[in-house]
């Protein structure tokens, strides 16, 4: 049944409906209204679970990795610094290999301080050894988190489901909200093969020695490439039970023979496919959303860059001294297909900026006059810096 | 090969392989330490050790507890000047527990619900030990006496037992009916009381020597010291304790007007107090002692207890501190007035101090009734042969007589505490010399007092909270024949109870089992001494000293290895 509802809220009754029965978060806006609505759920008993309130970041994902490793579905949520306050525990929920589910509420990350969505707390997980499924709208985030239990409990691999704060987290949207049957019909209940229990005690994480350390290594990576298999699994068997597909790991939108191509990551996806309805005079572009950015679907991207003379990659966030992430990814990836489009790496919408209608004619029009760049941040406004600064 | 398992799982125990207590340099141990309120008391009990029974709201086990040291709580709850209140680690934190509300309610839950004492009592052929004097004293060492197994015959010189519980403590501090109930409670666990039987007169120290393998004497002070003001003594001179055991018998005394008591003990004030209540005008109370209070040394202080001296000066007694009486007025052969001196105590060569008098500091009081309450000596008709010429038995700290063996003694006869709860104690102590005496066994040494102070306590995890006052019958609203100071309910005894810093002693509060970074604390209650609730595991604690820091109570120490 279609609803107008808050996407923190949504995303909330989603989790709710996976029956977790660990929930521990800290709040930092903009991810605090999912975890508050769960946390009246649960108060007034319409969620059977545990919320364990704690003094910190750290201890919520200490708290998830504790509960899941006992035998608990566990969720938490967090944003910006909080995500970066977990990142020593985030390492050790992948290291593991204990299927937690995470909401990143994206926002930009201080110094200096801003309140606002771009994508670097997660990009900055990238290597965390998490599954990282990135959302281009509400009913995909609800979609999604519905999905990333599954995902997780079958690969033993966390999944972190990124949505853009504010824009998404904040938004009132007509959503199709599952019901409970659907999603239990999807999602058995959490059986964890390597479950604590007191009666067979077990160390976990032990200290690894350099014998046996590239092996632990090199098994979580395939342990990554090979989640890729489920994720499109999921994506489908979910699409069976409520006919919604989000096409997995990456989704295409545009003629085949198309010769422009714009792959970005996250909510400014809806922006541009108006936009390109709003400008027919650039032709045929091609769409890319990439969905996985963990694993990183190689084989997709070059599927979808065929016949593309030109690819645009638009992210929300860089690396300092390197330039884009998802751009340089995108670059590696196509670095031995057999033809690869000219590639013109943007930064945009940074700590909030936003990101109109005009930027998709702005883009396409830059690229048809300009070599490509290496990495640039497309809507700077040099003159708010001093010359030395530009 | 070995093959690595998803997320190095790995059998339980592989990492308790690595012994990394050997990179320690110091160790923690459990440490008890006795707690300021048990240093303090006079009588002997842990006020911390049955407070941490109420706290668990097993307030038997607390009374039970309580009289494995003290038999009459419910007396001394009330009556007792709480040394342990004033030695209180919380009283430098913000206020003393109110140990003698707390006492005194476990005293009246006992009365009420008719607990009886944990005694197993005397086994057959157990010898029996005779006890003379039926006070505090004499009463608790029949009790431990009983405790250790023996059988007690109990002399009293009254008809009732009680001694100077009945004899001079008015009911405003005492009510009959408790101090009733609580001897007869112990009488009945099967002591033989023998009435009307003072030493003396109508039994001998003599033939109780030879009936009875060992004696306590307990007989109090029945002799006031002399007084007079430069050798003139008025015709009409009573002693405060002679009018206060009127009074408590008689129910009157003589009608005076203006009065000044010479004396600042409790008897000085208990009868100023009285003779307030029962109509006299002026009632002043002289002495070289001084009023206690901030900077007043203990050995300077007024030894009446502070809170009777507060209350007594709330219904209008006046107390003149440091002074003496320089002469009587008299006119014909009726005292009309005293002449008072402002004192100082100097400290003479030698260190020996000595109260002066200050020429020119003189100032008349009129008054119609001089009453000294300077103190009592025992009455030597019947000891001679163990008294000698002194004023009180010389005994030791176990009550012991040189050259008398088999005789003990104890109590105000003993000098040397004056107060009940002083004399609960010498009856204990003085049970244990006389039942290694009849065992024919050597004392054990009791131990030397480990105290712990706050600076030994980590604080940070208590919280303020208010004491619970008992409640208290305002000064105009009081008589002699209604007790002044309530008690609390059990729920106020509970809160005081959870204010307890429970000082030296494990409360089980689970700091070190959870701050451990190395879980090297563990809860092994069975395997557990001292009355801790964990136990170390020296295979893996690296000392780094954590428990020892957050342990709240100080029960734990770092010591240096071995």
């Amino acid at each position: 049944m279609r609803a107008a509802i808050e996407g923190s809220a949504a995303i909330a009754r989603a989790v709710a409906m996976c029956r977790p029965q660990v929930v521990s978060a800290y709040p930092i806006t903009p991810q605090t209204h999912i975890v508050e609505a769960l946390a009246r759920m649960i108060a007034q008993g319409e969620l059977r679970a545990e919320l364990v309130s704690v003094e910190s970041e750290f201890s919520a994902a200490s708290v998830v990795l504790g509960a899941a490793a006992a035998g608990s579905r566990a969720y938490t949520a967090t944003s910006a610094q909080g995500l970066l306050l977990m990142t020593e525990v985030l390492y050790n929920i992948g290291g593991l290999r204990i299927p937690v589910v995470m909401t990143c509420a994206n926002r930009a990350i201080g110094a200096p301080v801003s309140a606002w969505n771009d994508q670097q707390d997660s990009m900055a997980m990238r290597d965390t050894g998490w599954l990282q499924l990135y959302c281009a709208d509400n009913q995909e985030a609800v979609d999604t988190t519905i999905q990333a239990f599954r995902i997780a409990e079958r690969t033993e691999l966390p999944v972190m489901v990124c949505v853009d704060g504010y824009v998404l987290t904040h938004t009132l949207e007509p959503i199709d909200l599952p019901s409970q049957e659907q999603v239990d019909a999807f999602l058995p209940p959490y059986r964890f093969s390597r479950a604590l229990d007191p009666r067979n005690p077990i160390s976990i994480g032990n200290l690894v020695t350099p014998e046996y350390y590239s092996e632990a290594r090199h098994a979580h990576h395939q342990a990554i490439l090979r989640a890729r298999e489920e994720i499109i699994a999921a994506d489908r068997d979910w699409a069976a039970i409520c006919g919604r597909s989000w096409d997995g790991l990456l989704a295409v939108d545009g003629p085949p023979d198309a010769r422009l191509g714009i792959l970005t990551i996250g909510s400014v996806m809806g922006t541009l496919f108006d936009a390109r309805q709003a400008h027919p005079e650039f032709g045929a572009v091609k769409l890319i959303k990439l969905r996985a950015m963990r694993p990183f679907p190689v084989a997709e991207l070059i599927g979808a860059c065929a016949g593309l003379s030109d690819l645009i990659v638009l992210e929300r966030a860089l690396s300092p001294g390197g330039g884009g992430i998802v751009g340089a990814e995108v670059r590696a990836a196509l670095f031995e297909a057999p033809s690869r489009p000219k590639i013109h790496n943007f930064a945009a919408g940074l700590g909030g900026r936003d990101m109109p209608l005009d930027l998709y004619p702005r883009l396409l029009a830059r690229i048809a006059h300009e070599a490509p760049v290496q990495f640039a941040i497309f809507d700077l406004e040099p003159e708010r810096l001093p010359p030395q600064e530009r | 090969m070995l093959t690595l398992t998803r997320g190095a799982y790995a059998k339980a125990g592989s990492s308790l392989e690595l012994n990394t207590g050997d990179w320690r340099l110091k160790r923690p141990v459990h440490l008890h330490r006795d707690a300021p309120c048990h240093i303090a008391c006079p009588a002997g009990e842990d006020p911390q050790a049955w407070l941490a029974r109420v706290a668990v709201e097993d307030l038997r086990a607390a009374w039970e507890r309580l009289v494995s040291a003290n038999p009459l709580p419910a007396i001394t709850g009330r009556v007792c000047h709480h040394p342990c209140e004033s030695a209180c680690n919380r009283a430098q934190f913000d206020e003393p527990i109110a140990i003698h509300s707390v006492e005194r309610l476990l005293g009246d839950r006992a009365l009420e619900q008719g607990w009886p004492y944990p005694l197993t009592g005397p086994g057959p052929g157990a010898a029996e030990v005779a006890v003379v004097g039926a006070g505090p004293a004499g009463l608790s060492c029949a009790y431990h006496l009983l405790r250790r197994g023996w059988r007690v015959r109990l002399f009293e010189a009254q008809a009732a037992a009680g001694g100077m519980l009945r004899m001079a403590l008015p009911p405003y501090r005492l009510p009959r009916e408790v101090l009733d109930r609580e001897v007869q409670r112990l009488l009945e666990v099967g002591v033989a009381l023998v009435p009307n039987h003072r030493l003396g007169r109508d039994v001998s120290l003599e033939e109780l020597r030879r009936d009875f393998p060992a004696v306590f004497l307990a007989p109090g002070t029945g002799l006031s010291r002399t007084w007079s003001a430069g050798g003139v003594v008025p015709h009409d001179l009573r002693t405060g304790l002679s009018l206060l055991t009127e009074w408590l018998s008689v129910g009157a005394l003589p009608a005076f007007s203006r009065v000044a008591i010479i004396g600042g003990g409790n008897t000085a004030i208990d009868l100023a107090r009285v003779l307030r209540a029962t109509g006299a005008r002026e009632v002043h109370v002289i002495t070289f002692q001084a009023m206690p209070g901030p900077g007043v040394a203990a050995h300077e202080a007024m030894s009446a207890a502070p809170r009777e001296i507060r209350q007594a000066l709330e219904e209008g007694v006046i107390i003149h501190d440091r002074r003496g009486v320089h002469r009587l007025i008299i006119r014909g052969e009726r005292v009309v007035g005293v002449e008072m001196v402002h004192m100082k105590e100097l400290t003479r060569a030698g260190g020996r101090r000595e109260a002066v008098a200050f020429e020119g500091t003189e100032t008349i009081l009129e008054v119609d009734q001089v009453i000294p309450a300077i103190g009592q000596r025992v009455d030597p008709q019947g000891m001679e042969a163990v008294l000698g010429r002194a004023e009180f038995f010389q005994t030791d700290w176990w009550g012991r007589i040189g050259g008398h063996p088999g005789i003990f003694a104890g109590g105000d006869a003993a000098g040397r505490c004056g107060t009940v709860s002083g004399a609960v104690g010498e009856g204990r102590r003085a049970a244990q010399a006389i039942d290694a005496f009849l065992r024919d066994a050597t004392m054990a040494h009791e131990k030397t007092p480990q105290p712990i102070g706050l600076d030994q306590l980590n604080v940070n995890y208590f919280d303020h909270a208010p004491r619970a006052d008992a409640p208290i019958v305002p000064a105009a609203e009081r008589s002699a024949e209604v007790e002044v100071e309530g008690g609390i309910s059990a729920a106020q005894a509970l809160a005081e109870s959870h204010r307890c810093f429970s000082c030296g002693e494990c409360m089980a509060c689970d700091n070190c089992w959870t701050l451990c970074p190395d879980n090297s604390v563990l809860k092994a209650r069975d395997h557990c001494v001292e009355g801790s609730n964990y136990v170390f595991d020296y295979d893996h604690c690296k000392g780094c000293g954590l428990c020892a820091h957050e342990c709240p109570v100080g029960f734990i120490a770092m010591i240096d290895e071995p």
